[in-house]
């Protein structure tokens, strides 16, 4: 048993996570009474808030605000899963025509800025007559840039399962499928959730790039209302809460799905 | 398998966005006129307290689109996206308050010419060196990204069918960026970020009656004419359009308008 894996006494455990909460308290109230300091007009958010929440549908009928991020992070991320899982197969395939194919698509998207890509989507491709609508191009340049990324954290969890794992399914005469999915896989996700949640966390912030496309997210309305009424501190402040209270619940998730994966190697005492 | 067919679907249908055909087909077709416009240029463009659309140029899409017999369907891309041209379908009619400029003429056309706008200075109320366009060499001036202002500091604009422009300055650090963080800059101090912004006559006045840090010096720069903008390619369009807007003008439509938003008849030798 190595030495951090010590189980420490409960007493000490629950001394450490009321510290932590206060010291957040402390913090948040810091940062609270700092904001108080620079005397918003508070009305005016209030007046917005439904609208950045989207809480309301934009004149057109669809959704908007904070309801609009989410609905195009969530569907870049399943697609950007979808990419991964594919290009990670091809990385670590003895094939040498899927490897190139993969480790190209990797580098190319990982090489180049995202804001290039969403540009390259959207303006750039009409040119040569492919038109695409501002949410589909919204949604292929996120998951094809966070499709390379999430590709590399899934085939470095897959390498990190020591190779003796596959040797003793194999052994055991264990069908291909079991062997990728019931040896392989949870051990893989145990290390992959963590990197591929802050993947998630940071695209929900990236996804406010859609907005040049006139897409009215989050960070649209936060811009053109402080534009036209001079409330930047406002609207800036409550955008940028807004989007932090949601990489929270995605923090929480992540949370959650790493607890389940680390069952098997959990110890008393982690937090 | 099933969720990836439907979400192929989903991308499919998306992607259906673009619309092939010509201009005048197309809306005649669907019956909904697709007009582009800027979200945070009051008072032609903006967002208001009903998280709706308002505005000059909104005014008239809607006289127009009411014209033709048709609904409106209104969007919001980046400046960029417009002026580049090459809509492919995406959009019908641009509405936006484009002056139309030899470079802008290469990719898109200029059917009816709907405003005039003189072109102005304006500087911080403390500032007492800048007083006339001849006093901006060596100075630090702010324009909208992509407008017409940024050319005319370049000495490179030309307005078809105008007279060649007079620059009574050299060496200006033109500085593109939002026309109204510009305003907000220079209203920080004289020479903090900007010393002067050029902008059109009716956007500095609504900006400097709401921000008294502001004030409009010296003579109008020159007279732009602004016109609606289509697709190239579509002559029965731009007949249309050309033969439309005179009817809105003869009938004093936009001139009603007009005196709504700026109590005078911005719309009058729009020839």
């Amino acid at each position: 048993m190595a030495i951090e894996d010590v189980p420490l006494p409960a007493a000490t455990t629950r001394r450490f996570r009321q510290r932590v909460w206060l010291t957040w308290a402390v913090l948040a109230l810091l940062l609270a009474a700092g904001a108080h300091e620079l005397h918003l007009d508070f009305p005016y958010i209030a007046q917005k808030l439904p609208f950045l929440l989207g809480l309301k549908l934009s004149p057109d009928g669809f959704i908007q605000g904070a309801a609009l991020t989410i609905f195009v992070t969530v569907c870049s991320m399943f697609c950007a899963l979808l990419v991964a899982v594919v290009t990670a197969t091809g990385r670590l395939s003895k094939n040498p025509l899927a490897f190139a194919i993969a480790t190209f698509y990797a580098s190319l998207f990982r090489g180049t800025p995202l804001l290039v890509q969403v540009l390259i989507i959207y303006l750039a491709l009409p040119q040569i007559g492919v038109v695409l609508g501002a949410l589909s191009s919204g949604l292929i340049a996120l998951s094809l840039n966070y499709g390379a990324y999430l590709a590399e954290t899934i085939r470095s969890g897959v390498m990190a399962v020591p190779a003796g794992q596959r040797e003793a399914a194999m052994a055991l005469a264990l069908p291909r499928w079991v062997i990728t999915w019931k040896v392989i896989a949870p051990q893989a996700l145990r290390l992959i959730i963590p990197p591929a949640g802050a993947l998630f966390v940071s695209m929900l912030k990236d996804s406010s790039l859609v907005s040049i496309m006139g897409l009215w997210e989050l960070n649209f309305l936060a811009q053109s209302y402080a534009r036209t009424s001079y409330h930047y501190m406002e609207m800036l402040i409550a955008a940028a809460l807004i989007y932090w209270s949601l990489s929270i619940v995605f923090e929480l998730v992540q949370l959650r799905l790493e607890r389940h994966f680390g069952k098997g190697v959990a110890v008393a005492g982690a937090r | 398998m099933k969720t990836l067919f439907t979400c192929l679907l989903l991308l499919i249908a998306l992607t259906g966005e673009a619309r092939a055909g010509t201009t005048l087909d197309r809306v005649r077709r669907t019956g909904v006129l697709t007009d582009v416009l800027l979200d945070s240029y009051p008072p032609f463009g903006f967002i208001d307290a009903n998280n709706e659309l308002a505005g000059f140029d909104v005014d008239v899409a809607r006289a127009f689109a009411a014209r033709l017999g048709v609904k409106l369907n209104l969007q919001t891309p980046a400046w960029e996206a417009i002026v580049s041209g090459h809509w492919q379908g995406r959009w019908d009619v641009c509405i936006c308050s484009m002056s139309p400029t030899r470079e802008r003429a290469q990719v898109l056309d200029f059917p009816a010419v709907y405003y005039n706008s003189p072109a102005v200075l304006t500087v911080h109320r403390d500032d007492a060196a800048i007083k006339g366009p001849a006093d901006l060499t060596g100075k630090r001036v702010g324009v909208g990204i992509g407008s017409s202002y940024e050319k005319y500091l370049g000495k490179e604009l030309v307005i078809p069918g105008a007279p060649p422009l007079v620059y009574p300055f050299h060496d200006v650090m033109v500085i593109p960026g939002d026309e109204s963080i510009n305003f907000r800059n220079l209203a920080l101090g004289p020479g903090v970020r900007l010393d002067a912004v050029v902008s059109d006559l009716a956007t500095a006045r609504t900006i400097s009656e709401a921000n008294h840090a502001l004030k409009i010096v010296g003579p109008v720069l020159y007279s732009e004419p602004n016109a609606v903008a289509t697709e190239q390619g579509d002559a029965d369009w731009d007949r249309t359009v050309a033969h439309t807007f005179e009817e809105l003008r003869q009938d004093g439509t936009l001139a009603k308008i007009s005196r709504k938003w700026f109590a005078t008849d911005i719309t009058a030798d729009g020839h």
